[in-house]
């Protein structure tokens, strides 16, 4: 008898493959869902996601395994909650996670509903994160752990989802595919940057989504903390809090991006002890809190999320709104 | 296990029929031999090929010398609409005339055409998907080489007017190319009476394989090959002739046509029952070109309030076949680019469903999809219902 029937969120990827082979040597009826979320006609190229191939390796995995497996479009959701808000981060001077709001909106929010539609008990991810008894927890492995971007889920869906590879390392879930003879992925390459920005260069994407002519990608002065003139740079959407490439020298000492001012865009800097903060102001769907900290951190960047744990458990997450300077 | 699926995407592909699967066996193994080849072998596989070539020509009214095997309806509608133009723009016709609820092998030519610096014109069409009379008079000059317009369209099963857009297309000395891959074993086709210079097929989807389709070429008609590096086909289509394909294209045409008029009636008896059993549960339910001739294999409805992909999925899980708009190259499901152009909105369009039906459709399968359909979607929009709320 079946365990339930699970919605399997696929990229083609070892690790939702091995995630859903396990679910189906569990005895869950698996469907096997790959979210479109770029054009395939405009590919990237060299993507290890999101590619058309990859919807292929999905495919094929669902067919040894005698699951259905369906290509879900999602391409303008993911668009407008991922894809655009990403560029408005950077035009209002911040630094975005779009993995976060990936899965809080895309996959946890507009998956989920379809899996309900398919009258699925479960949804599945292959991210490497666990779950006991209803709570999040880091993954067991220290290098892959992937809870700090789940923080933004309700947790209502919590009670629903299953984390197949949460509690293996990497080399063990790669042992498993080729066990289980998922050829096609077992050695794939690990996707590292964010999928829809090639080769790294999210202002490329800015200047996609908002054009050439943006503010944030206009000329704009650098200065220091007292506002005095220091150079000029080509666009503070290529700056982040914390960045020293792309700043100029020729100072006593090393500087580095220590805020941004879209109004005016001017892009402070500061030596490394202008970094530091002594709390953070987070805001977000599921928090509002203020955290304090008991030694200061470097680079606290607004837009960047913080996620909360006790131990290893995920307590939740917001988005940083602001870094409070060190005394 | 789960029970065998209820397969309603006979506009999509169809199984191959047996005979047509015994009939080319053995040119796979014992009469494997290439046509070109003088010897024995090769002319036992020669006399086969063009004696395929006849029989085709036979069920169209053609003669032998106008058939052209390809591989398949694309590549037809390739070789008729760019082979045609090609030679024709020298001669000061640099027009590709269509409509925009063609079929993608035929518009992206015509797309194609443009970008090769020759010109395209679409045609309006009516609510239906009809092509508008007074549109294609006004496209039609001596600046024109080729105009197709497709018989029956892929999606919503909408015949088309050829032999009156025929007359039209020829009193103003252009070509005219039609996609019959639809039509052909469908509707009756007479090319001594219809007098079109360029008519595409596909073999698939009248039970015969994958692979192989052909091209009429009126005697006469100017054509470039597309293809070049042998004299196969008197040039037009080079490359060895896929034989066994080719006797498959030919039995299956023939057992079609043999069982047209019958099958014709049994489709639409079967297709009006299931839009009447939907109808009835979903009052609401559009069915697209239900005011104008349609073939009698293609129900297309859009159910408001519900989207293609879900209702794909839940049919699919249920054990029913069908499909959505246009399959996109990865398998999702994208809106029509057909019912945009019939001025159908886009929140209608994005729910639209093709359900059609063909030889392997029974009483039962409409009875069971008359029930499941519409509890299908009762629940979808239960769920869009609770989501909006």
């Amino acid at each position: 008898m079946s365990r339930g029937r699970v919605l399997v969120a696929m990229s083609g990827g070892v690790d939702s493959s091995v995630a859903a082979a396990l679910l189906h040597a569990d005895g869950y009826e698996v469907i096997g869902a790959t979210m479109k979320l770029t054009c395939h006609g405009d590919e990237l190229p060299d993507r290890p996601c999101c590619s058309l191939d990859s919807v292929n390796d999905a495919r094929r995995v669902c067919e040894r395994l005698g699951a259905p497996h369906y290509v879900l479009n999602l391409e303008s959701a993911f668009s407008r909650d991922v894809v655009r808000d990403f560029a408005e981060e950077y035009a209002r001077g911040r630094t975005p996670i779009p993995c976060v709001r990936c899965n809080t909106f895309t996959k946890f929010r507009d998956l989920a509903r379809k899996a309900a539609a398919l009258d699925c008990d479960f949804v599945a991810t292959g991210h490497y994160a666990q779950l006991h008894d209803g709570a999040l927890h880091r993954g067991l492995d220290p290098a892959k752990d992937q809870s700090y971007f789940l923080w933004g889920l309700e947790r209502a869906i919590l009670s629903r989802l299953l984390l197949p590879v949460g509690g293996r390392t990497k080399a063990e879930t790669r042992a498993t595919a080729r066990a289980l003879d998922l050829v096609v992925v077992a050695d794939k390459p690990e996707s590292q940057d964010i999928c829809f920005v090639p080769d790294g260069d999210h202002v490329a994407v800015v200047r996609r989504e908002l054009g050439a002519d943006a503010p944030a990608l206009q000329r704009g002065p650098f200065v220091d903390r007292d506002g005095r003139v220091l150079g000029e740079h080509d666009g503070f959407a290529r700056f982040t809090i914390g960045q020293r490439r792309g700043v100029p020298g020729g100072f006593p000492e090393p500087m580095f991006v220590i805020a941004i001012h879209p109004d005016t865009r001017a892009v402070v800097l500061g030596p490394r002890d202008a970094l530091l903060g002594r709390g953070i102001v987070a805001l977000g769907m599921n928090w509002l809190l203020e955290v304090a900290l008991e030694q200061p951190l470097p680079a606290i960047a607004p837009g960047q999320s913080l996620v909360c744990y006790d131990g290893t458990r995920v307590l939740g997450g917001g988005v940083i709104e602001a870094g409070l300077a060190a005394a | 296990m789960r029970p065998a699926p209820i397969y309603l995407d006979h506009a999509a592909t169809t199984p191959v029929r047996e005979e047509v699967l015994a009939a080319m066996t053995p040119y796979f193994s014992v009469r494997f031999g290439n046509p070109s080849s003088s010897h024995r072998v090769g002319r036992e596989a020669r006399a086969a090929f063009d004696e395929a070539r006849e029989r085709i020509a036979a069920c169209l009214g053609a003669h032998a010398d106008e058939i052209v095997f390809t591989s398949g309806g694309t590549e037809s509608d390739n070789l008729a609409i760019l082979g045609t133009w090609r030679v024709l723009r020298t001669r000061g016709r640099d027009v590709v005339v269509t409509a925009p609820t063609e079929h993608k092998a035929v518009l992206e030519v015509a797309h194609h055409v443009a970008d090769e610096g020759g010109t395209e014109r679409l045609l309006d069409v009516d609510d239906e998907g009809r092509v508008r009379p007074e549109a294609l008079d006004a496209a039609l000059d001596a600046r024109v080489a080729v105009c197709a317009v497709m018989w029956i369209n892929n999606e919503t099963g909408v015949v088309q007017d050829v032999p009156a857009i025929t007359e039209r297309v020829k009193a103003a000395g252009a070509l005219m190319h039609t996609d019959a891959v639809q039509a052909f074993g469908k509707l009756p086709i007479d090319l001594r009476t219809l007098p079109v210079d360029l008519l595409a097929m596909s073999g698939h989807k009248l039970g015969g394989p994958k692979g192989i389709g052909a091209l009429f070429v009126r005697r006469g008609t100017p054509l470039a090959p597309l293809l070049h590096g042998g004299a196969q086909d008197r040039g037009r289509r080079p490359g060895t002739e896929n034989v066994a394909a080719a006797i498959g294209l030919a039995v299956a045409a023939e057992r079609a046509l043999a069982e047209r008029a019958h099958e014709w009636a049994r489709l639409e008896a079967l297709r009006d029952a299931l839009q009447r059993t939907v109808l009835a549960r979903v009052p609401d339910a559009v069915v697209h070109s239900a005011g104008a001739p349609r073939a009698p294999h293609i129900l297309n409805l859009s159910v408001p309030g519900t989207d293609s992909e879900s209702l794909l999925m839940a049919l699919d899980l249920a054990g029913i076949c069908a499909s959505g708009g246009s399959a996109c190259q990865s398998g999702s499901v994208g809106t029509s680019h057909v019912l945009a152009a019939m001025g159908v909105s886009r929140e209608l369009a994005a729910g639209a469903v093709r359900l059609s039906l063909g030889a392997l459709t029974t009483d039962d399968d409409v009875t069971r999809v008359g029930e499941v359909f519409p509890a299908l979607v009762e629940k979808a929009r239960r769920l869009a219902g609770a989501v909006s709320a």
